[in-house]
């Protein structure tokens, strides 16, 4: 365990650091940039597969203001989608580089001219004329093979135990069939990005979560070295997995600014986003449950059927919930996909285990009915001691502590045990619950840091933060590792010439980060204690108030630093090997309260309690807000956010904030949201795990059972919309 | 249909042209000579300003990110600030008023606003690109309520869209801050420069303005704050479109806007562009000539006479809340549900009714209510029941260069039962799926006198369920009676599917409304099942 960290910073509920710049509109996100950018809009093909037959461009370049309009005729020469790595994240993101419509939405022409009303008008007067095919849209059961792999490192498979004898052995079984559907992350800020050359050298401007892959995706898409791209996204107006990549917007801008040799804009309107971005695949879903009489779970079996983008190898997989949630005999499960005719299907927060929170704790909560158990002793009842996937060990496990503690707080006693049982007034009231699983990963990343000679420490790195509170976290990290106070530390970000990082996604963006950066200072930490005239562990040496104290001796830092030209010392972290020998997991429960409208079956949800268990907590304000926002995510994810795609054409019918529902404040009820405080030794050096997605994970799965228990209806197809109540 | 004779108070001189806008920007006037039907003001101030603490994050009144102040004198001359979506406000609708952004609520650098400092404080802000808009819808809320509480605060927030934060930290912040005073906040400080700046520019002035792409003008970083010389900023003048209708018609008043309507049957009217709004930077169409009205306060008068409610075309939801809902309590849940604060604000009455929507929120209730709509065509008026005005889908009984002037709600009898229910997804900031209006009279023995039922969603237009109704009259007010009325709702409708709602669910819902309606009428509510 970690013994230096004594909890004067980290842990602290801290405000953000960037939170008076982002109150005032004084922090500059992508497109924000005081940069004299030609503006670029997109053109959108309107066929999901086939070729371009013609293109025509002469009003649009006619048109006042104009400067350019870029097709595959005449745009930057690019490698094509999917060169260059095998990495989709790294893979060439070329477009306009044939006349080829892999899916609806795909730009097909950027006009860029002076101001954005005229390159608008422009766009409009592009046209186009194609070779439709008959596009492959949506799951196809029959025509779909087995995934690569799945999101989060899994197998496509997984065949612990015999099945079929578990299967045959059981009292009771449930067969059920869910879908999912199409879903957008739909961060608050659109895709954007301001592109420019100096020469061979490409300076980009834009809102991205991972750093590092995003120059190499440039690097691949336009054949330059990786020396020669700079990438800056200091601000992330939300991401959620739709920008772990390079889209549309940056792609097109470097080009336009190529072809322009001036500095280029490209804002992805929220309609474009809707066609062009990123999206969560629809999934269909068999899962299989057996248990005996007594409430053993003896088998589970979790089949999924989706789709990929073409040439984009991507496959989310909702197993991942039944992979280290409760023991059985045997667990197998199958993802298999195809490729079609889509935008592209990418990781939505908490991929996989979003949507398996909902269908897989919904068909426990159905087999512990069958059971003729509380869901909340069924689960207990089928608690593992080792993870039912693998076989392997937990690092920590301490998910029946979270239920128990969260059925205390929420009040499970008093669940209406019998669907439909209870109303108020005209309401029919109902109670669920689920539990909270989401694998906890580290990745690779390093970090400097500069201790200047006037006691100011920088931290560079790549890392990004997307609002997650990555500036101050790692601000609390520094300060409590070398005894600096938060105002005398700047933390640097979202620069690709700093330190790599793996940036932000899977919920390990903190934990890689903080240790890279931890290591940093405890390098840091022996230099100073070196110059300081120390000859023992500098662990043994305590950092406060800009002092260093063992014993009796006591120096400043002021002292050892006034004569020096500044000290500095990097770090370094990758998943040690308890990452490979022990299954990681953070883990939580939810509990929670509905009323459904016995006229227009509208759902309220009233009241949530959940527990969580993440490791160490770095700072308790922004660890509440993360699971707050993840929980609400969980409950618009159950009964709201839907993509309706028109399979006719493959575009989406719902594109813009009115019909695409995301929660809104009034769809949030009163949240209790309560810590089990463990740091986790074996996931990194501080302890963490991650925490970003982990709320989100079964939050749904316990309103749709909720739902269940005030009205005596299940919904297979989710959302659970009032229509489907009837 | 009756024709009155004109309005003796109409001036039958036209106003004098002013060929200039302004108003005032943050601490600073704006002059242009140049404006599009089409420019909006979320692009002014993005890209003209640079002023880009203002977000842009759907371009059409969703999410609330884009939120600004609009500040304007009222017939008094008393001066009313309201947020509003920027993304849709037109530039042509702002002449005279008072644009407030989150640059202006406290200095580069300097100490934050208190309402800011809530936001850091509560953790408010994570990815931080909603938060300018809440700052700002927060804002406004406590220019009208200085200590608002949690259902104010969420009422003012029901128009702004987060996806990090949960939302709860926002309200805790906003029920943290106390109320504003002159002397941290600057809005408060300059009132009376700005009241009198605003009365000065009520010159009773036509405003005709035509636009090149962009908007420009003169109120730059740096430059000189409220009241410095006027010196109107010369525009690109050489750069003259041509075309008749890129144009802005401001008329100066009522009478003005009969002249220039009549003149200009092609011009687009527009209060608060809560719909022509998306036409622009959703559908990219062409909407000039524009003709702005939302400045004419004699279109925004509420009155009670002769036992009826007079609302002017003018009138903002927001305006017509507290009227209405004081004499017609139903009305104020309604009311409540209607789009965001910032829709509420700027969408008016007249205009969810001049568009002809199937879904608009208030024709159904005043249809139930038996509002009469009073039509103006030059200085020929005309007066309709509402309900005769929806013809059908898309089309409804309005003449060229006629407009909708004001509408009477005629007051019901206080042993009136009255009801309105709106069907949604999403409960909050919604487009309706069904909603049913109902207005009963029974008469002493507790048979059914009159009733008006009226449904949105059901059809292409508002529409009466006027067979249920004669299924009802004459019948006692019992469960039989309304069982077996339901029948009748197969003769008045035949709803549509759509991503909204399932013809069979709107069917169903629509039944089960009057179901309600009837049980909300009894001792015990819950003696009626509903069908599921």
């Amino acid at each position: 365990m970690n013994d230096i960290i004594k909890g004067k910073w980290i842990g602290k509920p801290l405000d953000r650091v960037d939170g008076p710049l982002k109150v005032s509109g004084a922090a500059t996100y992508a497109a924000e940039h005081d940069i004299d950018a030609a503006i670029g809009f997109i053109v959108e093909a309107t066929i999901a597969k086939g070729t371009i037959a013609s293109i025509e461009t002469a009003n649009a370049e006619a048109a006042k203001g104009v400067i350019a309009v870029l097709t595959y005729e005449n745009a930057p020469k690019m490698a094509p989608w999917g060169d260059g790595a095998d990495d989709r994240f790294e893979q060439s993101h070329g477009v306009l580089v044939d006349g080829t419509i892999r899916h609806y939405g795909q730009p097909v022409a950027l006009v860029i001219a002076e101001t954005l009303e005229q390159a608008r008008h422009a766009a409009s007067l592009v046209a186009v004329t194609y070779d439709e095919q008959a596009p492959a849209l949506g799951v196809d059961r029959a025509d779909s093979e087995l995934a690569e792999g799945l999101d989060g490192g899994f197998e496509p498979t997984n065949r612990r135990g015999d099945f079929d004898r578990a299967w045959a052995e059981s009292d009771l079984t449930v067969d059920l069939n869910y879908t999912t559907p199409h879903m957008i992350p739909a961060a608050m800020e659109p895709h954007s990005a301001i592109a420019e050359w100096d020469g061979e050298r490409l300076t980009v401007r834009n809102s991205l979560q991972v750093i590092a892959s995003g120059v190499a995706c440039l690097a691949n898409t336009f054949g330059i070295d990786e020396e020669n791209i700079r990438v800056l996204s200091p601000y992330i107006g939300g991401g959620f997995g739709s920008k772990l990549g390079q889209h549309y917007d940056t792609i097109l801008a470097a080009a336009g600014a190529k072809k322009l040799n001036r500095p280029v804009k490209v804002v992805q309107t929220r309609r474009n986003l809707f066609h062009a971005g990123p999206h969560r695949a629809r999934i269909e879903q068999r899962i299989r449950l057996g248990a005996t009489r007594d409430g053993t779970l003896k088998a589970v079996n979790f089949e999924t059927w989706s789709t990929q983008a073409i040439g984009y190898f991507y496959t989310e997989g909702p197993m991942a919930s039944a992979a280290s949630a409760y023991r059985c005999d045997a667990l197998h499960w199958t993802g298999k996909t195809r490729q079609a005719n889509e935008t592209l299907n990418d990781s939505m927060r908490a991929p996989g285990e979003a949507l398996g929170g909902v269908t897989f704790e919904a068909a426990i909560d159905e087999l512990a009915e069958k059971v003729g158990m509380d869901p909340l002793e069924f689960r207990l009842k089928n608690e593992p001691t080792e993870d039912p996937a693998s076989g392997k060990p937990f690092a920590t496990r301490d998910l029946v502590e979270c239920m128990k503690r969260g059925a205390d707080e929420f009040g499970w006693a008093d669940r209406p045990k019998e669907p439909r049982s209870r109303r108020e007034g005209r309401k029919l009231i109902g109670y669920g619950m689920a539990s909270a699983i989401r694998g906890n990963m580290m990745q690779e990343g390093s970090c400097r840091i500069d201790l200047s000679a006037g006691g100011h420490l920088t931290v560079k790195m790549d890392m990004t933060d997307i609002g997650t509170g990555t500036y101050t976290i790692l601000t609390q990290i520094a300060a409590e590792a070398l005894g600096l106070h938060p105002d005398d530390i700047t933390v640097d970000l979202a620069d690709s010439d700093n330190p790599a990082t793996a940036g932000s996604g899977g919920s390990f963006g903190a934990g890689t980060s903080g240790s890279a950066l931890w290591n940093a200072c405890i390098a840091l930490r022996e230099k100073l204690a070196r110059a300081g005239g120390f000859n023992i562990d500098p662990d043994e040496i305590d950092f406060d108030e800009g002092t260093m104290q063992a014993g009796d001796r006591a120096v400043a830092l002021a002292d050892v630093l006034k004569d020096s030209d500044g000290f500095s010392a990097e770090g370094s972290i990758k998943p040690g090997e308890e990452h490979e020998d022990y299954v990681q997991n953070s883990y939580g429960a939810h509990f929670c309260e509905v009323a459904v409208d016995m006229d227009s079956c509208e759902i309220e949800v009233r009241r949530f309690v959940s527990v969580f268990s993440a490791g160490r907590i770095l700072n308790r304000k922004t660890a509440h807000s993360q699971c707050l926002g993840g929980l609400v995510w969980g409950i618009g994810g159950a009964i709201r956010e839907e993509l309706w795609m028109d399979e006719r054409t493959g575009g989406y019918v719902n594109r813009d904030l009115a019909e695409y529902h995301v929660a809104v404040n009034r769809d949030v009820p009163k949240c209790d949201i309560i810590f089990l405080e463990n740091p986790d030794p074996k996931s990194n050096p501080i302890g963490t795990k991650g925490i970003g997605e982990l709320a989100l994970c079964g939050a749904g799965g316990a309103v749709v059972n909720a739902i269940y228990n005030a009205t005596g209806k299940r919904v297979y197809d989710l959302p659970v919309t009032l229509d489907k109540l009837l | 249909m009756t024709a009155n004779a004109p309005d003796p108070s109409d001036s039958a001189l036209p106003p004098p042209i002013r060929r200039t806008m302004r108003f005032l920007l943050n601490d600073r006037p704006v002059f242009l000579d140049r404006v599009a039907p089409d420019d909006t003001l979320l692009d002014f101030l993005r890209i003209e300003k640079r002023l880009t603490g203002t977000k842009e994050g759907c371009a059409e009144g969703d999410c609330g990110a884009c939120t600004v102040l609009l500040g304007t004198l009222d017939a008094q001359g008393r001066l009313h600030y309201r947020s509003a979506n920027a993304c849709i406000v037109l530039m042509g609708m702002i002449d005279g008023a008072h644009i407030v952004t989150v640059e202006h609520l406290s200095p580069r650098g300097g100490p934050l606003h208190p309402i800011q400092q809530a936001m850091v404080d509560h953790h408010g802000s994570q990815c931080g690109f909603c938060t300018p808009g809440f700052v700002m819808s927060l804002y406004g809320l406590l220019m009208r309520q200085p200590t608002p509480d949690r259902l104010a605060v969420e009422r003012a927030l029901q128009g702004n869209l987060c996806r990090c934060t949960g939302y709860a930290p926002i309200v805790r912040a906003a029920l943290s801050v106390a109320a504003l005073s002159g002397t941290d906040d600057p809005v408060l400080a300059e009132r009376p420069t700005v009241t009198k700046r605003l009365a000065e520019w009520r010159d009773g002035s036509r405003l005709e303005v035509s636009g090149h792409e962009a908007a420009s003008g003169n109120a730059e970083p740096g430059g000189a704050t409220i009241l410095p010389s006027d010196v109107p900023y010369e525009g690109d003048v050489s750069e003259s479109e041509g075309a008749s209708d890129n144009r802005i018609l401001r008329p100066a008043s009522v009478a003005d806007l009969a002249r220039l309507f009549e003149d200009n049957p092609a011009g687009r009217i527009v209060a608060g562009a809560t719909d022509v709004g998306l036409w622009v930077t959703k559908f990219m169409r062409d909407v000039g000539p524009l003709i702005p009205i939302g400045h004419l306060d004699e279109l925004r008068g509420v009155e009670e006479s002769d036992g009826a409610l007079r609302i002017g075309a003018n009138v903002s939801y927001t305006d017509a809340l507290d009227a209405l809902a004081e004499r017609i309590p139903a009305f104020a849940p309604l009311l409540w549900r209607i789009g965001g604060n910032q829709i509420r604000n700027m969408g008016t009455i007249g205009g969810n009714i001049a568009n002809g929507s199937p879904i608009g929120d208030m024709p159904p209730p005043l249809i139930a209510l038996g509002a009469m709509l009073h039509l103006r065509k030059g200085d020929a008026r005309r007066d309709l029941p509402l309900e005769d005005f929806f013809i059908e889908y898309g089309k409804q009984d309005r003449w060229d260069g006629e407009f909708v002037e004001a509408l009477s709600v005629p007051l019901p009898s206080p042993d009136a039962k009255i009801a309105f229910h709106k069907i949604s997804k999403r409960r909050d900031e919604d487009i309706t799926a069904c909603l049913g209006a109902f207005h009963l009279m029974l008469t002493d023995d507790g048979t059914v006198d009159t009733i008006r039922i009226a449904y949105g969603g059901m059809a292409g237009v508002p529409k009466r369920a006027s067979a249920v109704e004669k299924a009802l009259i004459g019948r006692p007010w019992t469960e039989d009676a309304v069982e077996s009325a339901l029948a009748a709702f197969e003769e008045d409708f035949t709803p549509l599917s759509d991503m909204r709602a399932s013809a069979d669910y709107r069917m169903l819902v629509a039944r089960n409304l009057l179901r309600r309606f009837f049980a909300d009428t009894q001792d015990d509510p819950i003696q009626t099942e509903a069908a599921q």
